[in-house]
């Protein structure tokens, strides 16, 4: 009974959607926008609900339920379950642009009537259109009649883990909160002309978004990192790139809607970044979820879905881009600025990031293009294709953002520019020096460079707070600018982290016995023991390693688990996490008795990667807090 | 000069260099970094130079995986159902890799009929199939 009214729940928000988006284009007087997108919130987390009740309570005979649980799951994962999966995940995706159409609605104090209006009729059109292609192509109460399954498939062990649990809610809450930037440019495009004022409605929520974006993709890689086994943060496969995309048109919106915003200019360009930005993360949703690449990320392969998405995506983007040509009045307002201006220096910001999407992008199209027009030859285009396209874009990228903050708009003063340079080179050589001393025995040049724009953009970042009277309005300074503040340092040390791992990173992969000693990095390492362990719906061998250096002995466990009931081997790799390196340990295949092979690797700075994205996080979320409490 | 006209001259400029460097960059990094994937059909139908890194892949025959008892040295044989391929690997392989199943190498062609692997593709789903191998049997069927 549950699965059918959460079935139910779906066909009422699929009409209610519809009727909204419908009404809010065709009647021209204020509506209810705010109740409307209330109800449809209450419909979509009732559906999801039941569909979460479906797998705590074990009902198989609903197929996604089958398929992705089983008894002996626990409990925890049973709940998680829910969004494991193609199906349920598309519910948590709907669900959460509707949380974003209602807070935008919450927030929206414009006095333009069919501005809100457009708003909300857009984003219902995209809800019901994702309502459509779940309830047709991947209904997740569909039901297994008349014999249920007794038991379940069980979920993939590899997601019955804690960042799982968390990244894809975060993810696909970034991914759809582009929704709102995109349907804010429709609007502003369709009622009126878009000029600054669209632009400040638009740049909170654009950064919202980017943050939500950052932590999921964040959490994914570091979800990778620690539970595949193999001790990567970033294999560059078509789904990370599908997010990544998407995270670098968001970043230049928001660089560009504060230009917009500030100087009423790119104009045009913030309305097309606008497009762009969702259509990317529309695409993104539609490589994932078609199985038409070659990917890491199984999702349930349908050619007949990713057509589907395809029309949703070829209506929306066609149509934004059919308005923006035919119904977009903007007036650009000239305005002059010099090439040492905050203008000059955005749109390099904006050119580098948009070049960068597009050749990222190429790169994962590439496979699809090559197989159309060699009749099907299969190949693949590897990591090292996006290793050498982003690694100039992001040392220009770098170098820009160094100086970022203090340029002016319209032009910069040519002596104090030039001061706070000398400033700068003096204090970013020193501290370069300084570090390569501390941190390295060996220097080679790719550390050079990482070290060198990592203290480029910390000092670019922290030189703001002389370019200001310092204290004169101290808590003016911090909401100001701590957000962006916060951001670009996280920046310098995701580029630290990124720079330092892959150029220092070292790995060794040998078989050893219980009671048996290696040496590996100056450190002794020894497997003391070789034990079985039964978990809740694993059995293991936990192998007992004792870790010991002229500073300290630590133990660390590393483990093969073998799941029931589908028997999949995982591997649980066993880490002493440090700010400076990771010790990491993934057990291999058993040889002959108790003697198994491991890879040990030792992996420098790579918290700092995730760590430079918790505070991109955090920055942006600041500074949308900042501008939403101010509208 | 129109300051304006010279400020519309010097994004364009920029626009240029930044779109030529990234044409630059896409062209010189496909052109090194390119694996065509192939069966042990086409391995055999073709006559490869044995210092391209290519990617082949297919099923891995029944039994035939052969582990050395003290180095990390294992072969296997993968199978297209027309033609086999013998892969010489070093090293741990992905736990999803079994006999059986579908598997996707990276590596160098050494002699006729072997292979020497650097890289053995992992997938995180058991049920999953690499696209490239899922197509070999369909077309087998």
């Amino acid at each position: 009974m549950i699965p059918e009214i959460g079935h139910i729940l779906l066909v009422i928000a699929l009409v209610l959607s519809f009727v909204g988006g419908l009404g809010a284009f065709a009647l021209k007087r204020e509506l209810p926008v705010l109740k409307i997108s209330f109800i449809l919130n209450l419909l979509l987390i009732g559906s999801f609900f039941a569909l979460i009740y479906s797998f705590l309570i074990d009902d198989f005979s609903v197929a996604y339920v089958a398929q992705n649980s089983n008894t002996n799951l626990p409990i925890y994962y049973k709940f998680a379950a829910t969004w494991g999966a193609h199906e349920g995940s598309l519910i948590l995706w709907i669900l959460s642009m509707n949380i974003w159409l209602l807070t935008f609605i919450f927030f929206d104090n414009s006095k333009n009537t069919n501005f809100s209006n457009y708003v909300f009729g857009v984003c219902c059109l995209v809800i019901f259109s994702f309502l459509l292609f779940t309830i047709f192509t991947s209904n997740p109460f569909e039901r297994i009649l008349p014999i249920p399954p007794i038991n379940g498939a069980d979920l993939n062990p590899s997601l019955q883990d804690f960042a799982f649990t968390v990244h894809p809610p975060l993810l696909y809450f970034g991914y759809s909160g582009l929704l709102i930037p995109f349907a804010i440019s429709i609007s502003a495009m369709l009622s009126g002309q878009p000029n600054k004022d669209w632009a400040s409605s638009s740049r909170p929520w654009t950064l919202l978004a980017c943050s939500f974006l950052t932590i999921g993709i964040g959490l994914g890689s570091w979800w990778a990192y620690y539970e595949l086994g193999w001790g990567g943060w970033w294999f560059w496969d078509p789904v990370e790139n599908a997010a990544f995309v998407p995270w670098l048109l968001a970043v230049a919106l928001v660089h560009s809607l504060l230009v917009t915003e500030n100087r009423n200019i790119f104009i045009n360009w913030s309305l097309l970044l606008s497009i762009f930005a969702f259509a990317a993360s529309l695409l993104g949703t539609f490589l994932v979820r078609s199985g038409i690449l070659t990917s890491v990320h199984a999702f349930a392969l349908d050619p007949e879905r990713g057509l589907f998405i395809l029309g949703i995506f070829s209506f929306f983007v066609l149509g934004g881009l059919v308005i923006f040509a035919f119904k977009n009045s903007t007036k650009n307002v000239a305005s002059i600025y010099s090439l040492n201006s905050k203008e000059f220096g955005l749109l390099l910001n904006n050119l580098l990031l948009v070049v960068l999407a597009v050749s990222i992008l190429f790169g994962t199209l590439y496979p699809l293009i090559y197989e159309a027009f060699t009749d099907g030859k299969q190949i693949s285009v590897g990591a090292p294709y996006f290793e050498f396209i982003i690694f100039p874009f992001a040392i220009l990228l770098g170098l820009l953002q160094g100086i970022a903050l203090y340029i002016s708009w319209g032009s910069t003063k040519s002596f104090s520019f030039i001061g706070k340079l000398i400033v700068e080179a003096i204090s970013i050589s020193l501290l370069t020096l300084v570090l390569l001393f501390i941190l390295f025995d060996e220097l080679i040049s790719a550390s050079f460079f990482t070290i060198f724009i990592f203290a480029w953009i910390l000092a670019g970042s922290l030189m703001i707070n002389f370019s200001l009277k310092p204290f004169a309005n101290y808590l003016d300074f911090v909401n100001r600018r701590i957000g962006v503040m916060l951001s670009h340092i996280g920046m310098a040390l995701l580029v630290l982290g990124v720079g330092v791992v892959s150029s220092y990173s070292s790995e060794k992969e040998l078989i050893i016995k219980p009671g048996e000693k290696v040496e590996f990095l100056n450190k002794d390492i020894e497997l003391l023991a070789i034990k079985d362990v039964q978990g809740p719906n694993f059995i293991s061998k936990t192998a007992e390693i004792k870790v010991s250096d002229d500073k300290r002995v630590f133990n660390i466990q590393s483990e093969k688990r073998t799941y029931f009931p589908s028997g999949q081997v995982t591997t649980e790799a066993g880490i002493d996490t440090g700010l400076f390196r990771d010790f990491y340990v993934s057990m291999g295949d058993n040889f002959k008795e108790d003697s198994w092979s491991f890879r040990l690797q030792s992996k420098p700075f790579i918290r700092w990667i995730w760590l430079g994205a918790l505070l991109i996080t955090l920055g942006t979320f600041i500074s949308s807090i900042n501008l939403i409490r101010k509208q | 000069m129109n300051p304006i006209r010279k400020q519309r001259i010097y994004a364009l400029i920029a626009i240029l260099a930044g779109s030529i460097l990234a044409v630059g960059l896409v062209i010189s990094a496909l052109s090194k970094n390119l694996n065509l994937f192939y069966s042990p059909t086409d391995l055999l139908n073709n006559n490869l130079s044995s210092d391209t890194l290519i990617r082949a892949g297919g099923m891995v025959r029944e039994g035939s995986i052969k582990r050395s008892s003290d180095s990390l040295s294992i072969a296997f044989t993968v199978t297209d159902f027309k033609n086999d391929l013998l892969i010489n690997y070093s090293g741990i392989l992905p736990d999803l890799f079994s006999e059986k199943a579908g598997v996707v190498v990276q590596g160098y062609l050494e002699s006729e009929g072997t292979f020497r692997a650097v890289e053995v593709l992992a997938k995180h789903d058991e049920n999953y199939m690499p696209p490239e191998v899922a197509k070999l049997l369909e077309e087998d069927e």
